[in-house]
């Protein structure tokens, strides 16, 4: 007498999750390769998606990092000449090629904007004009135009700057 | 490494008013793919609120999606602006949206309780979302695959205007 009860309950359930399934649609799913390796990594914060990039900071131990991730691989990145030891990563944007990484950072008591070139290996201050404390950056997708968050007499613009 | 100092060669311009709000804070912006948009977010009297632009007239484009639920936070777009993505706050949870633009549809992200989602990045082509969350005390960045989810929006792509079926005019 069990077995129709069994088969009744499993039914109903089969019935309301098809239900819910059509009415919610298809959700996003986590991507459980990447997300284990992020993890591995210790605490990471300020993600920026581009192509098959992802960059975000990373740390552990009291110090942090600008990483680079390459999605399609699932693979580290080398970012020769960005990191110091004794700056502090605020805010990260790549493009799309993978190729220009802006980035906010602490350094000697100053905030500055550079933009960091892969295939350059070569880092370039970007001043705030008129002056101002950069706090939020990111580069438009094709990597022609970055913008930038700044503080200027107590009010926090938004500069859209030109890349060369 | 090359090194150099911060030149004037770089074209720069403000973002310009917010939205007729002159000298309000403006903070968090986001670009689309090429440029043709600009979202950011501004004081309003319900709270901080996303402001989606037309660069480089600052023309605003009506949201459908993003009227309540503030404060809103960490906008992102996709190439030509089909998407746009930013967290709100629905009860007690900072919540993901995406709104697509040109079919109107209001995509949410349920994150499980415990995880307080703290920002956003929506890649161009809207294949994949990376949300910042803080969870046992600790940030962490996760991904999320939305080709199920979201056609994708191409560089070359149709740019779509105005504010999307239902916007107000």
């Amino acid at each position: 007498m069990r077995v129709p009860v069994l088969a009744t309950a499993t039914g109903t359930l089969m019935a309301m999750a098809l239900l819910l399934g059509s009415c919610m649609g298809p959700m996003p799913r986590p991507l459980h390769p990447v997300n284990s390796r992020l993890e591995a990594l210790g605490a990471t914060r300020e993600p920026s998606l581009s192509g098959r990039w992802l960059a975000l900071i990373s740390g552990r131990g009291g110090r942090e990092q600008v990483m680079l991730l390459d999605l399609e691989r699932q693979q580290p990145q080398p970012l020769i000449g960005l990191n110091r030891a004794d700056a502090q990563p605020l805010s990260v944007s790549i493009d799309a090629a993978g190729e220009k990484i802006a980035l906010v950072r602490q350094l000697e008591g100053r905030t500055e904007l550079v933009l960091y070139r892969r295939s350059l290996q070569s880092l370039q201050p970007i001043a705030m004009v008129p002056n101002g404390v950069p706090k939020a950056v990111q580069l438009q997708a094709d990597g022609r135009q970055l913008a930038v968050q700044v503080s200027r007499n107590g009010i926090w613009q938004v500069d859209l700057i030109q890349i060369p | 490494m090359a090194g150099c100092s911060g030149g004037p060669w770089f074209g720069r311009r403000s973002a310009g008013p917010a939205g007729g709000l002159g000298e309000a804070s403006r903070q968090e912006p986001a670009l689309s793919g090429q440029g043709r948009l600009l979202a950011s977010v501004v004081e309003r009297s319900s709270g901080p609120t996303l402001l989606l632009q037309e660069q480089p007239s600052g023309r605003v484009v009506n949201l459908r999606h993003f009227q309540r639920h503030q404060p809103h936070s960490s906008p992102s777009l996709s190439w030509n602006g089909r998407y746009v993505a930013a967290l709100v706050q629905q009860g007690s949870q900072r919540v993901p949206l995406i709104e697509d633009r040109l079919s109107g549809a209001l995509h949410r992200l349920p994150l499980p309780a415990d995880h307080t989602a703290l920002r956003l990045s929506l890649a161009p082509e809207a294949g994949r979302l990376a949300v910042q969350v803080a969870l046992d005390g600790q940030l962490r960045v996760q991904l999320f695959d939305l080709t199920g989810l979201l056609e994708p929006d191409r560089p070359g792509g149709m740019a779509i205007q105005g504010g999307g079926p239902g916007a107000p005019p």
